[in-house]
């Protein structure tokens, strides 16, 4: 047992050195390579986005009424949620419909320690309910509210039960974790509207993909992207913030309904 | 006499009294009670606590954030005052080091009883994104813990060793003992040996101590909430934790004087001292927390208006203005109070431990302070009033948070488990440190002076602390992004045909900034690699093309039956999309039969073109389709916006952890693995050869 403290640090270091050669290769691939993870990458190539046009929206709700019952969403959840918003008195209010913004720099998936929301190739900010811990990160992240957490066990309807859970759908839900608006991804790729824009009386949701440089709404009209946001003075909910949400908003300018508050006219 | 102080000390170790049992049975009933609120927490879910979304996290993160402030007594008594050689620490180090053992025990798993889903914890270690704040918690805190447990251990193995030797043990304990003392002789080969270690895991518990609770506050400061948006809370928690800690160990030290009467050991000059650094840290505290409010008040931003209405004037207002004048003022108050005013100095070990009761408590509150009401407060409104359909107004215990029972059961369980680790440590081993306390004795005997150590002498390690203290803490805050298809309509036929070609170059606009644009370097440089690392480009350079789209040029021609163009015709042309078809509005033919659009859009992919001419009662109605190609599409990508919402563990934020951790555990496993279970035995073995 005469080993010398050189002699000490000589076996140790190379039993370091081996280990870290060994694992290098495989670690350096998972930390430098560009190649997206298959849950990353959408399975066509469209990124979608959502226009809100302010001015029609008269908060008649049918956007969260379609919304859960499309998604079975549990009760005391809206996965798209209409405020009644006054910036100031003398502007008076009008109405919001938020869904999740799907962030191009979201800060739900930044916060989240596990994975369980990342985003997406075609814009979507996915939630994972087979991999969330229920930490609620996330929801002290998002500035938009847009998330929420199954405090007990959702109640649950047999049609709901009998579907095999999909990170797409969102259901059957589950207790302690987060849930979230999901854009209805299988329909847009199907080429229908998502259950909000398809509900929206008044046309006011439109969707579409950004690579068409146009949106569509329930009435059937297309508008084109670009040309609304720039023309239309288009803006995000908390620009300031710098999160990039992929919804836009077109300003409550010359409403044809009453605005909140008033009794309503029809 | 030094054996009479040390047996009185050790008796605790044999002698158990009735009250003991009480105290014991008291709160292993509180702990059970907390356990039972887990248990139905567990099958119920988060739903048994106060919290709802609105207002997500509650009273057990709060807890961990003062759990492991409470830890910081620890660090501070034995790493400061060693590294600055306070020599009247030596009586107060083991019960420190412990305090910051067991409530990292408690304060760790507060986490883990906030997840909703604790069955997936493990996920954690298996998927975890280094991206998350919430896992610089996990990595800190373990580390912490780990090298915490280290700490206690190291000073404690002379004590083992002598503790084997006593008789009066049971012979199991006495085995224990000799097992962890790791055959411990006590030569001065070894006693160095020791010093060393224990010196070098001072320095590092210092630096590891300062980053944990600034991971801390990164919790709350790495997101977008007002109150938590704030460049302040690294250094504001630090030192918010090193004031509750020293709080605890005076509490500590208090009851251990009047329970295990050791007034041999613990007296008033170790009140009057950790009184000295309670007042500054007070100081400093209220300094920090001057800087921090006064900043949002000043200028009463948006989001912030809300909060600091709640917070000074509202919901809070009565917890808030308690809050500081128990945490800071009072305290603050009545130590000084007691320092200075003759009369009452022999009070100061009473007076200096009333207050820090009242710090302790007022931490309690001070980070149930910092943690809800900033929920209350979020950018878009909390609840409707009630005239949207399907988007209800919220009950009231939604948007206003009250911990249950199952929360306090749960919070004051915790605590009984921490009195109960402690309570079981102080039977199990020496609470005072006997070899170093034997090596004051040898040194302050013979002076024979009773008299208290000059004060100027003390004042000044005092100074050396705080400037130690300030020093670190700079560093923390230091440390703080077609096909032509012809549709003939019968009688007098025409013929519209499509043909689109695509511009050269875009066409120049009359803005002369966006025609200098793609001339000017994007993201090139330093400040590119920076702008892609965390998403910081301005968004013009952001913009995913590059100035302006290509241009399309699409023409309509209208021919009449006999081939003859048709003037003054009106010609409309759409695109079709996945959804619907996008307008493009119409114009009228020229002399020529030509109607010319040009398009300048951010498209990609091809798209069916359709013309259409309505025709009139002169021509019938034409139609053509023709695919334009606006080229590929991008490559799938996720958007550009830095390392921080990759799927990967970059290297960028990766790098620095493991640099920080891994080296803290690479001192760990030098100190632990080599140079106590390695070369430990060998110096040993070097002494018996040559005696």
């Amino acid at each position: 047992m005469s080993t010398s403290r050189r002699d000490f640090f000589r076996s140790v270091g190379g039993g370091a050195l081996v280990a870290s050669l060994s694992s290098m290769e495989g670690t350096a691939a998972k930390v430098f390579h560009h190649v997206l993870p298959a849950r990353s990458t959408a399975p066509t190539n469209q990124k979608w986005v959502m226009v809100i046009d302010l001015a029609k929206c008269d908060g008649c709700g049918k956007c969260t009424q379609a919304c859960n019952a499309m998604h079975f969403v549990p009760p005391m959840q809206q996965w798209i949620r209409v405020y009644e918003v006054l910036d100031n008195p003398e502007a008076g209010p009008y109405y919001v419909a938020r869904p999740c913004m799907h962030c191009d720099n979201p800060p739900c998936v930044r916060g989240c320690p596990v994975g369980a929301t990342f985003k997406r190739t075609d814009g979507l900010v996915m939630m994972d309910q087979d991999r969330c811990i229920g930490c609620r990160n996330c929801i002290a992240q998002c500035p938009y509210g847009a998330r929420s957490f199954n405090w007990s066990e959702p109640p649950h309807t047999p049609e709901e039960l009998s579907h095999k859970y999909s990170m797409e759908e969102g259901w059957p839900h589950r207790k302690g974790v987060v849930e979230k608006c999901d854009f209805c991804p299988e329909m847009l790729r199907a080429g229908k509207l998502t259950a909000c824009a398809d509900a929206c009386t008044m046309g006011a949701v439109y969707c579409g993909d950004e690579y068409e440089d146009a949106v569509t709404n329930s009435k059937g009209e297309t508008i084109q992207l670009s040309q609304v946001t720039k023309q239309g003075a288009g803006f995000r909910l908390l620009e300031e913030l710098g999160t990039d949400p992929r919804v836009y908003y077109l300003p409550p300018v010359n409403r044809k309904y009453a605005a909140p508050g008033e009794p309503k006219s029809s | 006499m030094s054996s009479d102080r040390e047996a009185n000390m050790l008796r605790v170790l044999t002698h158990t009294s009735w009250r003991f049992y009480l105290c014991f049975g008291m709160f292993s009933v509180v702990a059970l009670w907390g356990l039972y609120g887990y248990i139905l927490q567990l099958r119920h879910g988060l739903i048994v606590t106060g919290m709802r979304d609105q207002i997500s996290w509650g009273l057990y993160i709060s807890n961990f954030v003062f759990f492991t402030g409470i830890s910081y007594g620890g660090t501070l008594i034995s790493a400061i005052l060693r590294v600055t050689d306070s020599g009247w620490r030596h009586p107060i180090t083991r019960l420190s080091e412990a305090i910051t053992v067991f409530a990292l025990c408690v304060g760790g798993p507060m986490v883990i009883i906030d997840l909703g889903r604790p069955d997936r914890m493990g996920y954690l270690f298996i998927h975890g994104r280094i991206q998350s704040a919430i896992l610089w918690d996990v990595i800190a805190v373990s580390t912490y813990l780990a090298g915490c447990a280290l700490y206690l251990y190291l000073p404690m193995i002379p004590d083992l060793a002598l503790l084997s030797e006593m008789k009066e043990l049971a012979p199991w304990r006495r085995k224990l003992y000799r097992t962890l003392a790791f055959g411990w002789t006590d030569t001065p080969a070894e006693k160095h040996l020791l010093e060393k270690c224990i010196s070098r895991m001072a320095i590092l518990m210092i630096m590891l101590a300062v980053s944990v609770h600034t991971v801390v506050s990164w919790i709350f400061a790495m997101t977008l909430r007002p109150g938590w948006n704030s460049s302040i809370f690294g250094p504001y928690f630090v030192m918010g934790a090193i004031y509750s800690g020293t709080a605890a160990v005076v509490l500590s030290m208090y009851i251990l004087l009047r329970v295990l009467h050791l007034e041999d050991y613990l007296k008033p000059v170790h009140f009057r001292n950790l009184g000295l650094l309670l007042i500054t840290f007070a100081l400093l505290y209220l300094y920090f927390t001057i800087n921090e409010y006064l900043t949002s008040v000043y200028k009463v931003e948006g989001p912030d208006r809300v909060l600091l209405h709640q917070l000074f004037f509202g919901d809070y207002a009565v917890m808030m203005w308690v809050t500081q004048a128990m945490f800071i003022a009072i305290p603050l108050l009545m130590i000084a109070g007691v320092l200075t005013l003759k009369r009452l100095r022999r009070f100061t070990p009473s007076v200096v431990a009333l207050a820090s009761v009242l710090v302790v408590l007022g931490a309690g509150a001070k980070r149930y302070l910092i943690v809800v009401p900033t929920l209350t407060a979020p950018f878009l409104p909390k609840t409707n009033r009630g005239d949207i359909p399907f988007n209800p107004p919220l009950p009231f215990n939604w948007v206003h948070y009250r911990p249950t029972w199952v929360e306090w059961a749960i919070t004051l369980g915790g605590s009984a488990a921490f009195l109960l680790m402690y309570m079981l440590f102080t039977k199990l081993f020496p609470m005072v440190s006997m070899w170093e306390t034997r090596h004051d004795e040898a040194q302050v005997e013979p002076a024979v002076a009773p008299a208290p150590q000059p004060a100027p002498q003390r004042l000044g390690s005092i100074a050396t602390t705080v400037i130690v203290l300030i020093a670190f803490l700079l560093f923390g805050a230091g440390l703080a992004q077609a096909g032509q298809k012809r549709q003939p309509k019968a009688p007098q036929a025409t013929t519209l045909s499509l043909e689109w070609k695509q511009e050269a170059t875009p066409a120049p606009t009359n803005d002369g900034a966006e025609q200098a644009q793609p001339s000017a370097p994007e993201a090139s440089g330093v400040d590119g690699v920076y702008g892609r690392l965390f998403g910081w480009l301005p968004v013009e350079s952001r913009d995913r093309t590059q100035g302006l789209p290509p241009s399309f040029v699409i023409t309509a021609t209208l021919l009449g039956a006999k081939g003859q163009p048709l003037a003054y015709q009106v010609v409309g042309l759409s695109l079709k999309t996945s959804f619907g078809k996008l307008d493009y509005g119409s114009r009228p033919t020229n002399a020529e039969g030509k109607a010319q659009f040009s398009m300048q859009d951010r498209r990609y992919g091809q798209y069916p073109v359709e013309g259409t001419y309505d025709g009139g009662a002169e021509f019938a109605a034409a139609h053509a389709v023709t695919s334009v190609d606006f080229g590929p599409r991008p490559e799938p990508s996720l958007p550009s916006q830095g390392v921080l919402i990759t799927p990967y563990a970059t290297a960028w934020i990766g790098l620095p952890f493991l640099g920080f951790f891994g080296l803290v555990w690479a001192v760990f496993i030098y100190i632990g693995v080599y140079l106590l279970w390695f070369r430990l035995p060998q110096i040993r073995k070097q002494q018996a050869q040559s005696t």
